[in-house]
């Protein structure tokens, strides 16, 4: 009791600015921990691998400064090239292919009441499942003759003939961009649904009562009411897009004959199979300058729709 | 209802049943597979249903000591994302400290930094302190990613602003308002937040598959390819691993459905 009214005076006696001054170092105190984990493991590497990819590193051997040689080398590497190439036309057709599938399905199921549930999670499902689980099931599902994929083909009367998904290169990229589209098209629904869902129902009754039919209500009334979640799943779609390695790596291989092959791909091989630490270094900072670049578009572009 | 609408649900509601089916027909058949002795007919030839493949893949190859490993790694990036990341998030959000707002800054800013950029010198790094290929080196980049802040800090914003006051009459500090009232209070941001950890950590497979080169030390996404590899034209056993590796997943889901999804609303769409 006696304690406790000490404090109490003396805490009155400070006054303000010592609550202030108490409370200041309980913030970073409490900021500190993660700050720290962050400065070593996200900071850190950023500035690191800026370094490295100034040097000729390999990973025994010796290391010199080069200065932009890594750089301007990789201008005129013909295999870094395609594989950006690969990179760029794998993100145009997947982006507008997960976004408008995701649409679709998010408008047939907001409009189903029973049994949403049960479509919302058969959507969603695959997900939560790994690269690894899901590239092993598409390429046994893809196989010619014994995969389920082929059956389900050839039983509908769309092929006669086993098509052989992963050795020619247009059918190989076919190949990831379906199993892409199955994997993760859950996550651009979800955001779609709930976007939907956000929509005031006076908005449809005031097309109702100028007599809108469907196809209009969709054109006037929700698709513009999406467009703030449109811009954001189209800009998050076309830098997971950019990052794809995992599929290639796990369904093609990077092949037939490297074509499969993509941007962090090439970091991967340089890196640590040919261990030039210097040259994936600048590899990688090219693609985290393309991303921040696609990241600063949506901040602008969002800001100027809110505004 | 006009007839239209009456038409035009009928037809969004097979269409709906058509896809939806198209989505699970790979996880079914997964399944199926697993459950399906190797060179016997699933359609058709009349099902028999044996556990034989899951016995087989647990002899050929360290199944569970992966998923062991997965386990540990996820549980205790987990652990440390939830406290240290609302932690933090608290001080952000109710504590006026000098330098806070450019510290926020430079954490919102880390979040467009995609992992596959530092790869090479997080691998310099880890060689150099000698962690390389160990467990601790898969928890400790998952730990530094800003995510966790800016979900727990956009909710603790939205709690009112009056909570705190009666606790700081009675004398609380920051650090027992935040683990006395904000954290019970926050418990759908937390659950939210820690699933979506789990499952990325669980899932997470380019660090890993540079970091880890010890069989004993793999996780369930990285030596699942490693065992596949060994098996041409055999799908029986490869489809039991990945049953193996996508059931614990599937069963989270199944539990937390409600949860991740409106996780996913919540944070309007941030990156995972």
């Amino acid at each position: 009791m006696a304690v406790k009214s000490i404090a109490h005076k003396k805490s009155m006696a400070m006054g303000s600015r010592g609550l202030a001054r108490q409370g200041w170092v309980t913030g970073i105190m409490m900021v500190l921990p993660y700050t720290l984990f962050f400065l070593l493991f996200s900071l850190f590497p950023i500035l690191y691998g800026l370094r490295v990819s100034f040097y000729d590193w390999s990973l025994l051997g010796d290391k010199e400064f080069i200065g932009f040689l890594n750089y301007t080398t990789l201008l005129q590497d013909e295999e870094f090239r395609d594989n950006l190439l690969h990179t760029v036309l794998f993100t145009i057709v997947s982006v507008p292919l997960i976004c408008g599938v995701g649409l679709l399905l998010a408008v047939l199921i907001h409009g189903i009441r029973r049994g949403q549930a049960f479509f919302r999670a058969a959507v969603f499902m695959p997900y939560v499942l790994s690269v690894s689980v899901i590239s092993s099931i598409w390429v046994i599902f893809l196989q010619p003759y014994s995969g389920l994929f082929n059956q389900i083909l050839r039983t509908l009367g769309i092929i006669n003939s086993e098509i052989f998904w992963l050795s020619e290169p247009m059918l190989a990229w076919a190949s990831i961009i379906m199993s892409t589209i199955w994997w993760t098209v859950g996550f651009v629904f979800v955001l779609f649904l709930a976007g939907l869902q956000d929509i005031p129902t006076s908005f449809y009754e005031a097309g109702q009562i100028e007599g809108a039919n469907r196809w209009q209500t969709f054109w006037h009334i929700t698709f513009p009411s999406l467009s703030r979640i449109t811009i954001l799943v189209v800009v998050l779609q076309t830098i997971a897009s950019f990052k794809i390695f995992g599929q290639s790596k796990l369904i093609t291989g990077g092949g037939p004959a490297g074509a499969t092959k993509t941007v962090v791909f090439s970091i991967y091989e340089n890196g640590f199979q040919t261990f030039q630490m210097g040259y994936a270094s600048a590899i990688a900072f090219v693609l985290m300058i393309v991303i921040l670049v696609i990241s600063v578009l949506q901040t602008l572009i969002l800001r100027k729709f809110e505004s | 209802m006009t007839t239209m609408d009456r038409a035009y649900m009928y037809v969004s509601r097979i269409v709906a049943l058509l896809l939806a089916v198209f989505f699970l027909i790979p996880i079914v058949w997964m399944l199926l597979l697993s459950f399906t002795p190797e060179g016997q007919p699933i359609l058709g030839g009349g099902f028999h249903f044996s556990f034989a493949n899951y016995a087989k893949v647990l002899s050929q190859a360290p199944i569970f000591g992966w998923m062991g490993n997965s386990l540990i790694v996820s549980v205790i990036t987990t652990a440390m994302v939830l406290l240290l990341s609302s932690m933090a998030a608290y001080a952000f959000s109710r504590i006026r400290f000098p330098g806070s707002k450019v510290l926020f800054l430079l954490f919102l800013s880390a979040m467009m930094i995609p992992a596959e950029a530092t790869l090479i010198p997080l691998y310099l790094f880890m060689r150099d302190i000698g962690l390389l290929g160990t467990r601790t080196s898969l928890i400790l980049p998952a730990v530094a990613g800003p995510m966790g802040i800016f979900i727990m800090k956009q909710f603790f914003d939205g709690l009112p602003k009056d909570l705190e006051e009666a606790a700081r009459i009675d004398g609380a500090g920051f650090f027992k308002i935040w683990y006395r009232i904000f954290l019970p209070l926050s418990r759908p941001a937390l659950a939210a937040l820690g699933i979506f950890t789990f499952i990325g950590a669980w899932n997470d497979y380019v660090w890993p598959l540079i970091s880890i080169s010890d069989k004993a030390f793999m996780t369930i996404t990285l030596g699942l390819p490693m065992f596949q590899s060994s098996y041409v034209q055999q799908y029986a056993l490869p489809m039991t691993a990945n049953a193996l590796a996508a059931i614990p997943v599937l069963l989270i889901f199944l539990l937390f459905q409600k949860q991740i999804i409106k996780g996913i609303a919540f944070t309007g769409g941030k990156e995972m």
